[in-house]
């Protein structure tokens, strides 16, 4: 009953609030009116009984609102009130309140923009079932190294803790870099014979039977593989992703159960999956069989480290209890094949987290993040210091409404309320750019296939992102200048006239240590941005040890039906070489392994004469297999010996080519040529080697200043299956890609070629993400430069406006006008160095910082330049946004001043 | 004003007003006087913090209002004790004897009885 009778009276209040009032009204009135008759019949004259009435009945308004608080409404009640109020103050000085919104609104469409990314790379739930409960195991690199502990598993492994483990549902493995060609014709369901345009390279990934089950998805059409699929003779059939299906084939239902061409064999369609079926940092385009041969389960194949194996966790079973299980299995087989299996390890991660690791955006995320964060705080700082000097002006009108009965805390909340709506009118604002900023970051995140297949967009958790920081926004912004307000004291300011010589102290004190934190997180972000920008304009400048003009590139994956073996795979070199020199611009043409500077594999090798070492203690370096003219091709200067040539073939002695670093690092300076080396080349018999030329250095990877040893095999030595072809042109590269088209055609008609682009845009498809990263970062800092020059305009004008008055005086009394300027920008110099110092022994780690979450790979990325002249280029911009309102303090004319009111 | 009126103690309005209104249905400056009446002027009470005092009891439940007529002819809000406030009032009665007996007693006491 009590209850309900307290809901009631709540009920009544919120519901019926202007007759509350009325009625509250009523009531204090005849209290006073009956009081006023008392006396009046006591023989008090009428208009003193009512003043008397009026006095002993004491703060009517405050009566009023202990009344409201004792109904309970008064908390929303007053919120109302506030924000009315909020809005009403706002509206009549629309310049303070644009500012304001805008430079908030500028804040939070940075962030938001940003935190789009991080939304689309490390929020998204992976497709399929429980996501969380899925997980992945990866092989540990001994050997230290980018991502060394996200190294795939070989298959002998997989097969094995399969059987072996008690923790999973069951353990998939795919392969996922396959590459295989599409070729013109196939059939439909009905046997009819379909033409499907020029012959493609696909990405495929494959897959063991149990794949899809794993992750709990199923096919939008046809079904996924059915356990036998997996054996040799029954693997002929297929899953289209959705892509490849609404692209080739027309989002025709009738794909099922038809034959497509694959590799020059036909395949059955089964399935379509669906387009949300994409783990971020995958792109297969269709899905094939895994296929696991005896010759997959030899010690040899141990060194084969190519699957990645996804699994469930039984119900019950913890991710800690399956990775104490993994590394058990893992330790048997490194008991048993010490050989292959020294030192490595197993780690288990969850899909999700598995997913983001494995695109590594987490640190550049990071930085970027927090740089916004940066940008947002001291918009923040700007807009509080424009809600401070406000409050300062405004002290007698709450010094008028406290002393009329307003609590404090009424007058923080006031201030607070309005801090909120310049926070959501910026959040609003900062919203709406923000859809415009996140359409301008997709158009720009497209340099490769990887990155295109994360969608970008302005989903409900970048709302939700961008309302939570407008009210912290809001919190940063109304709560200095609320509390500074709130212990206004009432007397000293109704009684203070604006003849005081200076402003109140605390507000200004408050304004400075603001001012001078922004400059120091400014300073801040243009060194962390100059060191980035420094290192990638270094990486972007760098000689990379080859010509990357003028250079057309290709890539070619020989299938195994047309090229069994070493010799077919040889002749269709041989033959591709003779075709591509016809081409008249051709000035040198090449197939590598491996384009120069995009990161290839390692081989491991022993130098004739020096002690047998165990497989996990043996040299290594990159290793290249090229035809003769690739040195010329990709121009890399020959120092000694000889290039390849075309007698470097199968029945030649092996020769190797070594570089420069190679000589440097291994042989310690000996003379190379005719040394003996022998390559641990898989699924070869080792043979002996000479060194027969040493050429230049090349960068390992265009996006670093690495150089490694580097081993150059003859591809006519050693035939492979997957490699790039390259063409020195004469004119632009782009020019000849039909050409190049044309003399495969000519070799091989079903043979499609992938990725034919200039070198420059192989090297812009690797780094693309930097200049993006450096671009935004450099915005970023320019943003913060010009935000705290800002905050120390208009906190030097504001001071020099409220100073005039004693500027007047001083000049009255004979100062000179050098002398007030120096006064002036005395100020701001004191807090620029104050802030430039704090803002420097902040930066000062940042080398390290960055080391440490984006992975440089031990490179030297100190600038020692970039602490002088950040603090430099500081100090002149504060000084121009100091010099201007100082000018105008020199300008004053005491007589005006002295007036000044 | 008289010098011998003492300020009231925290938290004992409340109960004087459940009192005041114990005797029959009053209005706000009703309750003032009853209470300056009862307590011969010997109370201090702050006119404004009876208003609060009154919107909380009711918004408690232990008194309910009603509009209606005054000696004067004039409208006014009339409080009334609930039923529930009845009983209110009688334990918190009970509690402050109590309280005001056990702290006579230790005030009185003579250093013999300790």
């Amino acid at each position: 009953m009590r209850t309900l009778s307290r809901i009631q009276s709540w009920m009544r209040a919120v519901m019926g609030r202007s007759r509350m009032e009325r009625e509250m009204d009523a009531e204090l009135h005849f209290h006073i009116e009956a009081f006023a008759e008392d006396l009046a019949r006591n023989g008090v004259p009428r208009p003193e009984a009512l003043r008397r009435a009026r006095i002993e009945f004491g703060a009517v308004e405050r009566a009023k609102e202990e009344c409201r608080e004792a109904r309970g409404i008064s908390l929303f009640d007053g919120l109302t009130q506030d924000f009315q109020y909020a809005v009403r103050t706002l509206r009549k000085n629309p310049g303070f309140t644009a500012t304001a919104v805008l430079t908030l609104a500028l804040g939070i469409a940075l962030n938001a923009t940003m935190f789009s990314m991080v939304s689309a790379f490390l929020l998204r739930r992976p497709p399929g079932q429980e996501p969380s409960r899925a997980v992945v195991i990866s092989g540990i690199n001994p050997t230290q190294g980018f991502q060394s502990d996200l190294s795939g598993v070989s298959a002998p492994n997989y097969l094995a803790w399969r059987q072996a483990n008690h923790v999973f549902v069951e353990i998939a493995a795919a392969d996922e870099y396959r590459t295989v060609s599409l070729t013109a014709q196939g059939t439909d369901r009905s046997g009819q014979r379909t033409s499907i345009g020029r012959p493609e390279a696909l990405r495929a990934s494959a897959v063991s039977s149990n794949y899809f089950r794993v992750f709990g998805v199923s096919p939008q059409i046809g079904r996924t593989f059915a356990d036998g699929e997996g054996l040799a003779g029954h693997d002929h059939v297929v899953i289209l992703s959705h892509e490849l299906w609404e692209r080739r084939f027309g989002s025709e239902a009738s794909v099922i159960g038809g034959t497509i061409r694959l590799n020059r064999e036909n395949y059955t369609v089964i399935g379509v999956m669906p387009a949300n079926f994409r783990l971020m940092g995958f792109v297969p385009q269709l899905w094939m069989p895994l296929v696991l041969r005896a010759a997959d389960q030899t010690e040899a194949a141990r060194k084969e480290r190519s699957l990645n194996l996804y699994a469930r966790l039984k119900p019950g079973v913890t991710l800690e209890q399956a990775r104490a299980e993994m590394v058990t299995l893992a330790q048997r087989a490194e008991e048993s094949f010490p050989e292959t299996e020294k030192g490595w390890g197993v780690g288990v991660r969850t899909l999700p987290e598995y997913l983001v690791q494995n695109f590594s955006v987490r640190g550049g995320l990071a930085v970027m993040m927090t740089a916004v964060g940066f940008v947002l705080l001291i918009a923040c700082a700007n807009v509080a210091a424009l809600l401070l000097a406000r409050a300062a002006g405004r002290r007698k009108e709450l010094a008028i409404r406290i002393s009329l009965g307003a609590g404090r805390l009424r007058v923080v909340r006031q201030l607070l309320t309005e801090g909120l709506v310049v926070a959501f009118l910026g959040g609003g604002g900062g919203l709406l750019a923000s859809y415009w900023g996140i359409n301008l970051v997709r158009a720009n995140m497209n340099f490769n296939e990887y990155v295109s297949a994360v969608p970008i967009s302005l989903d409900w958790n970048v709302v939700f992102f961008a309302l939570a920081i407008s009210v912290a926004s809001a919190a940063l912004c109304g709560l200095v200048p609320a509390l500074s307000a709130s212990r206004t004291d009432v007397n000293t300011n109704l009684k203070e006239e604006s003849r005081a010589l200076s402003a109140g102290r605390s507000h200004s004190r408050l304004r400075t240590v603001m001012v001078t934190g922004e400059i120091a997180l400014a300073l801040f972000l243009l060194v962390g941005t100059g060191l980035l920008i420094r290192r990638l304009s270094v990486l972007h400048n760098q000689n990379l040890g080859f010509v990357p003009d003028h250079l057309l590139t290709a890539g070619v994956t020989l299938d195994s039906a047309q090229y069994k073996d070493a010799s077919q795979q040889a002749a269709f070199v041989r033959n591709a070489m003779i075709q591509l020199r016809q081409i008249p611009d051709a000035e040198a043409v090449a197939a590598t392994s491996d384009l120069p500077a995009t990161g290839p594999g390692k081989v491991t090798f022993l130098i004739k004469g020096q002690p047998e070492l165990p497989a996990n203690q043996r040299l290594s370096a990159l290793d290249f297999v090229i035809t003769p003219e690739f040195f010329r091709a990709a121009g890399i200067p020959l120092l000694r010996g000889r290039e390849f040539t075309e007698r470097d073939n199968g029945t030649g002695t092996r020769a190797v080519l070594v570089n420069q670093e190679f000589v440097h690092r291994y042989l310690q300076g000996q003379e190379p040529i005719g040394k003996q080396i022998r390559l641990d080349v898989s699924g070869a018999t080792p043979e002996w080697s000479e060194i027969v030329g040493v050429v230049g250095n090349t960068k390992s990877f265009s996006g670093s200043t690495r150089e490694e040893g580097q081993v150059f095999e003859a591809m006519l030595q050693r035939p492979i299956s997957s490699f790039a072809l390259m063409i020195r042109a004469a004119s632009d590269p782009e020019g000849l890609v039909g050409a190049m088209r044309n003399a495969v055609r000519q070799v091989d008609a079903e043979l499609p070629l992938v990725q034919v682009m200039s070198m420059h845009a192989v090297i812009k498809r690797q780094d693309g993400g930097d200049a993006i990263f450096e671009a935004l970062l450099a915005s970023f800092a320019l943003l913060a430069l010009i935000l705290a020059a800002i905050g120390i305009y208009g906190l030097v004008a504001y001071s020099v406006g409220q100073r005039t008055h004693e500027i007047g005086i001083r000049m009255a009394l004979g100062a000179e006008k050098p002398h007030v300027l120096r006064m002036v920008l005395r100020d701001g110099l004191k807090m620029t160095a104050i802030g430039a110092a704090m803002g420097l022994v902040m930066a000062l780690p940042l080398p390290r910082v960055f080391e440490a979450v984006l992975y440089f790979g031990g490179e030297n990325i100190q600038e020692p330049a970039l602490y002088f002249i950040v603090p430099i280029a500081m100090t002149v911009v504060t000084m121009l946004a100091t010099y201007i309102p100082a000018r105008r303090a020199m300008k004053v004319d005491p007589v005006v001043a002295l007036r000044y009111e | 004003m008289d010098k011998k009126q003492i300020e009231l103690l925290q938290g004992t309005l409340d109960m004087l007003i459940l009192k005041a209104v114990s005797l029959g249905p009053l209005h706000g400056y009703g309750v003032l006087l009853r209470i300056q009446q009862i307590s011969k002027d010997r109370l201090e009470i702050q006119q404004g913090s009876l208003y609060p005092a009154l919107y909380r009891l009711e918004h408690q439940g232990w008194i309910a209002s009603e509009w209606g007529e005054s000696e004067n002819k004039r409208k006014a809000k009339y409080y009334r004790l609930t039923a529930a406030g009845k009983r209110k009032f009688q334990t918190e009665a009970e509690k402050w004897n109590r309280m005001a007996d056990v702290i006579a007693g230790i005030l009185q006491s003579t250093p013999e009885e300790v």
